[in-house]
């Protein structure tokens, strides 16, 4: 609808050369595809199977029962073990699984050996098993994605909906930017934290449930932003010229202000981010925020700080946490960088 | 019965396990009363005297309080002084000391009635403190005296006669007389405790106090039962001289003042430092002095009790030496926060057991809501029952330390149930059930569908937000079954309202049971309740001939019909299949500091947990000598034998 003016690329040509801030940027996008395809990487399901001459690709499919490869059981395959009869038979049949052969799901336990195991190569529990016997390391990538996505919708509805109203506030002004201030003054007292508590006790939230509570009581940041922002361009001459030249208001708002606002929201996109995932991980820590068996990153938090005795439940989660935010705020410090117009403007 | 519902409270109360919080509410309805040593207060001026008031309802409430002469008495009664009862601490006991424990909470309040006040602190201060008429022998059963020095068994099943020990004090100095009974049937009925429950379990249980002397009456129960001594024996006084000025004000006036008790231990007002500490004091000169029975126990002058309310900051407490004792129920504390190879258990300073004790365990299960759709088919939820993993979670989760639980009323050592087994875990068997409902097929995830395409889905409903491993655990594995359990964790009262009000599919819960000789069916099974809110019948059971049985079983006059009865209610349960039972814990485990000495069998047979067993029994000492010792070798190095016990005796068994 917009195109970028030179400015906006100017800028981002600048965001790719600030090395730490872009490689961070490229990372975090190739976690976030690596997550999209999960179960290729991590997962129970093998990826081909090859039995009695046929190939099988259970991953995407319908559940494959154990009968369906003569085992002796109508449930889900347990594919581990079928690779291991498939070797000890030695019929030509073989089984590949992901790297990691495990759901975050599933509690792995073997006789006499009780959870949390430390993590074993041999047993391709790279980071070993949490409390009730499931892989670390599985929990943390799909506790990722899970993160990932939840951050990402976020960020999406609160700058819709934030972008709008803050808008609408600056530039019609008057009235409506008068109650709209109350109203947002008035919503924005509310104890965020304690609503988010009370009605997790009261139903078990989901993710979409979550989401909508979370940015119910978040959009009114970006308003104040907006609202400034939108007031200051109104006053531009070229918003003038547009007007004079019979522009409408949607017109003056989509073609000449909201591109020239760019830069500020995208300035804001990363700390958003980080602000969700670790909003995310303080409700899930706290219990109140997805259901068990969901795998999140507080969840795996929790368990390791009443279990500290096995450091590699609250270290895998520490550091992934770690990781993943400081690559959030490189990128953001990054763009705030290539956007700053102290860059491009010469004052004297 | 709303009561019973209480104790979603595991998250608050930390290592309390749940065999020690289930008993609380129970207990709570019959025990009365206690002290302080506030009886300087009492010399200021009354401006109200509850007396006339008193004596009005006595009047007024003809039916339930008369007045009668010795010569009134029946001639024929037996008269029984526990005289044949084996005492059960150890003459090695030494008296002194101060031992430190912890509490999560502070207490809300020390009334024991009202608002706030069933909770776990009451415990120390009322439910295993002040005396009863008799009491029972924690390892034969049999009772022995309590404030009644002798007692004796009316013909008609429902009426006890006592007579009281005139030695028995308050621990104002105040002597217990008959009065103070009488008092207490108007003191608990009265409105003035805002305590409804309890005034209703009152008024409808207890059909009448008879005084003959000052220190002989009789108590009466509506309905003939085989264990009277359980339900009236466990009566306690009221000290009418503390409530002088009972009122409106009840909750304010006495809020933070202990009634005078007339067990060992007090909480004197100095020693009250709300939200850090509380500390209860041996009341001096306790009246029973070398009494049989009571002789060599209580021997702790003072119980330190510190506000922690964190276990696992607790449980570095106490390796620091900071707390005598702690429990380590949990499979965390005792394998991995206490180990047995940690050094101060290697080193032989801090010693660890695990008791096997015998006593009605809490009722932990799958209750089914028999009138959700598809949970009203038999079939499905005798396949549920089947598909519940709970040998697993046993064997994997806890160790192997907890063992499954068979029937819904297990341990109640004089009405066992050898031929009810729960359904182990099967495949097979559940798959069999299901297709019997008519879910055959699985979909693409593996969840069974019937033919209407509907899935064989279903939400289990908790508060107990500390099961959440166990309750991921059967969810997988019922997954193999075809049958898909959604987990709903929700906040304790939450969770609680939720059941009670009865919209749940399937509630995770433990129902505790209640302690007397011989299981409760009525609350949980009698079709009265069902789909109605705010009882115990949660599973929605409507059987009329389970009814009839109830009713029989109620009415039962003997042990032997008891039993007989019991079997019956218990094999219909079974068949039902609307309560899984899932686990209980057969002992409990602790460890303490070396200079915590014990007697030679260590505890007692229906003992809870340690902690509040200070108050409940107080068979345990402090070796000053030993502490002595055993804190210069720490500093110097020294190490003792290490010490890691089990004490068998009652298990299962081996009796």
């Amino acid at each position: 609808m917009f195109r970028l003016d030179p400015i906006t690329r100017r800028q981002l040509q600048r965001f790719r050369s600030i090395k730490r801030g872009y490689g961070s940027f490229l990372i975090l996008c190739g976690l976030l595809l690596l997550s999209t395809c999960a179960e290729l990487l991590v997962g129970s399901r093998a990826l081909i199977v090859k039995y009695h001459g046929d190939y099988y690709f259970p991953t995407y499919t319908a559940f494959h029962p154990g009968a369906d490869f003569g085992g002796d059981y109508s449930y889900e395959t347990n594919y581990r073990k079928l690779k291991e009869r498939f070797a000890t038979e030695a019929r030509g049949d073989w089984v590949l699984l992901p790297p990691v052969p495990y759901n975050p799901y599933e509690n792995s336990f073997e006789e006499g050996i009780y959870p949390p195991t430390p993590p074993s190569f041999s047993q391709r529990h790279f980071l070993g098993t949490d409390t009730t016997g499931r892989d670390v390391l599985a929990r943390l990538f799909y506790g990722f994605r899970t993160a990932m996505i939840f951050s990402l919708l976020f960020l999406v509805l609160v700058y819709v909906v934030g972008i709008a109203i803050g808008c609408a506030m600056g530039f019609f002004g008057g009235i409506f930017d008068l109650l709209m201030q109350r109203v947002i003054e008035i919503w924005s007292n509310i104890p965020f934290l304690y609503i988010v508590i009370i009605i997790a006790s009261i139903v078990t939230p989901n993710l979409l449930l979550l989401l909508g509570i979370v940015v119910l009581f978040s959009w009114t940041d970006m308003t104040y932003y907006m609202r400034t922002a939108a007031y200051r361009e109104k006053a531009r001459d070229y918003v003038a010229a547009a007007r004079v030249l019979g522009a409408g208001s949607g017109r003056i708002i989509f073609h000449h202000i909201l591109p020239n606002l760019i830069s500020l929201t995208v300035t804001y996109m990363p700390f958003t981010i980080s602000g969700a995932i670790t909003l995310l991980t303080a409700l899930d820590f706290l219990g109140f925020g997805l259901p068990p068996p969901t795998p999140s990153w507080g969840e795996l938090l929790e368990q390791g700080t009443s279990n500290l005795n096995a450091p590699w439940i609250v270290s895998s989660a520490f550091f992934a946490l770690v990781l993943v935010l400081s690559l959030v705020t490189f990128i953001g410090e990054a763009i705030r960088e290539a956007f700053d117009p102290k860059k491009f403007s010469i004052y004297q | 019965m709303k009561n019973l519902l209480r104790f979603f409270s595991e998250r608050g109360r930390g290592v309390l396990t749940p065999h020690r919080f289930l008993k609380l509410p129970l207990i709570a309805a019959l025990a009365v009363v206690l002290v302080s040593s506030c009886a300087k207060k009492e010399t200021a001026v009354a401006t109200r005297d509850i007396g006339p008031e008193a004596e009005a309802f006595y009047k007024s409430h003809s039916e339930a309080f008369h007045f009668a002469t010795l010569a009134d008495l029946p001639k024929d009664l037996v008269w029984h002084d526990g005289s044949d009862v084996p005492e059960f601490s150890s003459p090695d006991a030494k008296r002194g000391g101060m031992l430190h424990y912890f509490i999560s909470d502070f207490p809300r309040t020390l009334r024991f009635y009202g608002p706030d006040s069933q909770e776990s602190f009451r415990a120390f201060i009322l439910d295993y403190n002040a005396l009863t008429l008799t009491q029972q022998q924690p390892n034969t059963g049999q009772y022995f005296p309590g404030l009644a020095r002798a007692w004796a068994y009316g013909a008609d099943h429902r009426t006890m006669y006592f007579k009281l020990d005139p030695d028995a004090r308050y621990s104002d100095g105040v002597p217990v007389k008959a009065d103070d009974y009488l008092f207490a049937f108007f003191f608990l009925r009265s409105h003035y405790i805002k305590d409804p429950y309890t005034s209703n379990y009152i008024k409808e249980n207890y059909s009448g106090i008879t005084k003959y002397d000052d220190y002989t009456i009789s108590l009466a129960w509506r309905e003939p039962k085989p264990d009277l001594d359980d339900r009236l024996g466990s009566f306690a006084p009221v000290p009418q001289h503390f409530y002088q000025e009972l009122g409106d004000d009840y909750m304010q006036r006495y809020q933070w003042i202990m009634e005078p008790t007339t067990g060992p231990y007090m909480v004197r007002p100095e020693d009250l430092h709300k939200g850090k500490y509380i500390d209860l004091t041996r009341v001096p000169n306790w009246w029973t002095g070398e009494k049989r029975f009571y002789r060599h126990r209580y021997n702790i002058d003072r119980i330190h009790l510190e506000v922690i309310r964190e276990p696992d900051k607790a449980c570095e407490v106490f390796k620091r030496g900071d707390i005598d004792v702690f429990p380590l129920n949990l499979t965390k504390y005792w394998y991995n926060m206490v180990p047995n190879d940690d050094a101060l258990v290697q080193k032989g300073y801090v010693h660890k057991v695990i008791f096997y004790n015998q006593l009605p365990v809490p009722s932990y299960g799958f209750y089914i809501n028999t009138s959700a759709p598809l949970l009203n088919n038999r079939d499905v939820r005798e396949g549920i029952a089947y598909a519940s993993n709970f040998e697993l979670v046993d064997r994997q989760y806890f160790h192997g330390d907890w063992v499954r639980m068979q029937t819904s009323s297990d341990g109640y050592a004089e009405v066992p149930f050898p031929g009810i087994h729960a359904r182990p875990y099967s495949i097979d068997k559940a798959l069999e059930h299901f297709a019997k409902a008519g879910f055959t097929k699985r979909g693409p995830d593996g969840i069974l569908t019937d033919a209407n395409g509907r899935r064989l889905s279903f939400t289990i409903s908790t508060g107990y937000d500390t099961f959440r491993d166990v309750l991921t655990i059967l969810r997988q594995e019922a997954a193999k079954a075809g049958l898909e359990l959604n987990i709903e964790i929700l906040d304790e009262n939450t969770g609680a309202k939720k059941i009670d009000e009865k919209h749940h599919q399937i509630a995770f819960i433990a129902l505790s049971t209640p302690n007397g000789k011989y299981p409760d069916y009525r609350q949980y099974y009698y079709s009265v309740y069902a789909n109605k809110p705010q009882n115990n019948n949660l599973t929605n059971t409507v059987d009329p001939e389970m009814d009839k049985l109830i009713d029989a079983y109620d009415k039962a006059e003997s042990m032997d019909e008891i039993r007989s009865l019991a079997a019956k209610l218990e094999q219909k349960v079974y068949d039902n299949a609307a309560f899984i039972p899932a686990f209980k814990m057969p002992f409990y485990r602790a460890a303490y500091w070396r200079w915590i000495k014990w007697p030679k069998g260590f505890g007692v047979r229906s003992g809870q947990t340690l902690g509040e067993d200070t108050t409940q029994n107080g068979l345990y000492w402090i070796d000053e000598d030993a502490k002595k010792e055993t804190l210069d070798a720490r500093n110097s190095g020294q190490t003792f034998p290490p010490e890691i016990k089990v004490y068998d005796q009652w298990k299962a068994g081996n009796e």
